[in-house]
């Protein structure tokens, strides 16, 4: 099926490309009949915080006098959940956000925003097609 | 029934508590619970909640077979809530949780009184370890 064809090419370039690690086959494995959109749920979360936490971030990067801790505050969520999806490459650019919110560089934090965001967009995307697929296979879109 | 579930049919049913302000950690914890099998969940979104909990569920008995909590929460922290549990005398091995790893986050929370820490995020394995370490498997 072209579907599930897609599909599987579609996550084998996210693992290849260093966008998703092994945690997101750990949530693969937690869903079953009886949490059948088990990993929809986990997606759409991380979605939801990822854009309410980068919109966030960008005001308070804004202000003139930068509150490093709050931002970095941010950054841990984001850390976290990005950890929880298996979102590496955000997880990872993350990390290296909290160490420019640590040395108080407000360039270096906006630069890693940009980096931020535009990781967290493509992958949002590419969760956005995968659910996409998962749900034609799964017969909820009428043929 | 699978070797899983079996083992899980045979052992009573464990009471956690999880402890975790953010829901996306939530729902991944309840699933990895769920999937371990023989759990009975209450949450708490803070500290103070959780410490309400213990206390009523009876703190000398001890409510709960397990409490997991996260570090980083509103209103009251993974630390202090751990130092309040263990104030009223409460024995239940507490396992502190949090993205954080350095050496001094771990020994923070050892110090406020939790008997172990696992980084974030929770997996199977990690849960596995926990449960297998306080004989709850």
């Amino acid at each position: 099926m072209a579907a599930a064809n897609q599909l599987t090419a579609l996550l084998n370039n996210m693992y290849a490309t260093g966008l998703l690690d092994e945690q997101f086959q750990q949530l693969q494995m937690l869903q079953d009949s009886s949490s059948p959109d088990f990993v929809s749920e986990v997606v759409t979360l991380f979605c939801q915080d990822g854009e309410r936490i980068i919109g966030e971030l960008a005001k308070l990067l804004e202000k003139p006098s930068v509150d490093f801790d709050r931002v970095d505050a941010f950054v841990h969520q984001l850390k976290g959940s990005s950890a929880s999806v298996g979102a590496q490459k955000v997880k990872n650019t993350c990390i290296q956000f909290r160490e420019f919110c640590q040395s108080r560089s407000k360039d270096g934090c906006l630069k890693t925003l940009d980096s931020v965001r535009t990781e967290f967009y493509d992958l949002r995307g590419k969760f956005q097609t995968m659910l996409q697929l998962e749900r034609q296979l799964q017969g909820f879109y009428p043929k | 029934m699978t070797g899983a579930a079996a083992a899980a049919a045979e052992r009573r049913a464990i009471r956690v508590l999880l402890v975790e302000d953010e829901e996306i950690h939530r729902v991944l914890a309840r699933a990895l619970l769920r999937a371990a099998g023989g759990v009975v969940l209450d949450e708490a979104e803070n500290g103070a909640e959780a410490v309400r909990r213990v206390r009523e569920g009876g703190a000398g008995a001890g409510a709960y077979d397990l409490i997991l909590t996260d570090r980083q929460m509103p209103v009251m922290d993974g630390h202090e809530a751990t130092r309040q549990i263990r104030a009223l005398g409460v024995t239940t091995p507490i396992v502190g949780l949090s993205s954080d790893s350095l050496a001094a986050d771990v020994d923070a929370f050892i110090k406020a009184g939790a008997d172990d820490f696992t980084p974030k995020p929770l997996s199977k394995e990690k849960l596995n370890r926990i449960l297998a370490k306080f004989n709850l498997a």
